[in-house]
């Protein structure tokens, strides 16, 4: 009987830098094709419009490739999760001062005309994306996230969808462990009570 | 399954599906952004292979420079290290043959007050 021996390859694979380099492109891509829905969604919960949201997401995808994309694989769900917070703290804070100079204007009786509340983003409004998943349950879930301060929404979000630890979560949101927890807890019994009906 | 867990499934799965049903302009758009931010890597990949390459080249010119000038001065061969290391030697010799040729006039008076008789 003759046994065939498996050919072991002499020489190791050589990767020249065009191939490494390919490869890699390729992994960063596939990375962000499998995070840019969600966290379009989340940036949608938080801004409540779709432009916007779009705009954060690409500014956190040229942040996190500037910075982190030479980082481990396995630790970049958490840092560009980190970025989008980042990015979504910014959105928060200019929208605060606009609306600081709103209501300047709103007291001055020049102004009178423009009403700037009309203006601002409906907050119970559910947002065009949970009107396309057309369901009831669905669109009361995105007004009551919507409601949630951002906090509490992304220690919720992180951890619940997206199934991060405490710590990943911890680390994306730039908190202690123990803030996590407490923004969570607090998600979890405002959800809980938002959405009792279909609990 | 607890009541806790069953609820944060059901919430799971409404946000999937609301993250599953993005239309076509919006992934299109998702779609630019993640080339545009992948493009901007290959941008900086670049502007780091310029000064690279030319400390690569200043390098290489340097090398090459240096191996140039030992090429202009041809290293001595074996028969003339042997002569170097004689001449070395003979140095140190021709030293003492200085001191030897400075006293010559003593070992003459020397000689002399050896073969005449003591005056």
């Amino acid at each position: 009987m003759v046994v065939t021996m498996p050919t072991i390859p002499v020489h190791p694979v050589e990767w020249d830098r065009a191939s490494v380099e390919s490869l890699a492109e390729h992994t960063l891509d596939e990375f962000l094709k499998s995070v840019e829905r969600r966290a379009l969604r989340m940036a949608e919960l938080a801004t409540l419009n779709r432009d916007e949201a779009l705009d954060l997401v690409q500014d956190a995808m040229f942040g996190f490739v500037r910075h982190y994309a030479a980082k481990p694989a396995a630790d970049w769900a958490p840092l560009f999760y980190r970025v989008l917070d980042s990015r979504l703290h910014d959105w928060h804070r200019r929208r605060q001062v606009r609306s600081r100079w709103l209501a300047a204007w709103l007291h001055d009786p020049q102004d009178a005309g423009i009403d700037a509340i009309a203006q601002a983003p409906d907050v119970s409004d559910p947002g065009p994306l949970l009107r396309l998943a057309g369901s009831e349950a669905a669109r009361a879930l995105d007004a009551a996230l919507a409601k949630l301060p951002l906090r509490q929404r992304q220690a919720f979000l992180l951890r619940v969808w997206e199934g991060f630890d405490v710590a990943a979560t911890a680390a994306a949101m730039r908190c202690s462990q123990g803030s996590v927890k407490t923004h969570l807890s607090r998600a979890l019994t405002a959800l809980r009570r938002e959405l009792e009906d279909y609990a | 399954m607890n009541e806790q867990s069953q609820w944060t499934q059901q919430v799971k799965a409404l946000l999937d599906a609301s993250a599953h049903d993005l239309d076509a302009a919006t992934l299109s758009r998702l779609n630019r952004a993640r080339q545009a931010a992948l493009a901007q890597r290959r941008k900086a990949a670049r502007r780091w292979f310029i000064p690279a390459g030319l400390a690569s080249a200043c390098a290489l010119a340097l090398a090459v420079a240096i191996w140039h000038g030992r090429a202009g001065a041809p290293p001595p061969a074996q028969g003339d290290v042997v002569a170097l290391a004689a001449n070395a030697d003979d140095a140190d010799v021709g030293a003492d043959d200085d001191d030897f040729y400075a006293d010559l006039d003593f070992y003459a008076w020397l000689d002399a007050q050896g073969q005449e008789p003591p005056g």
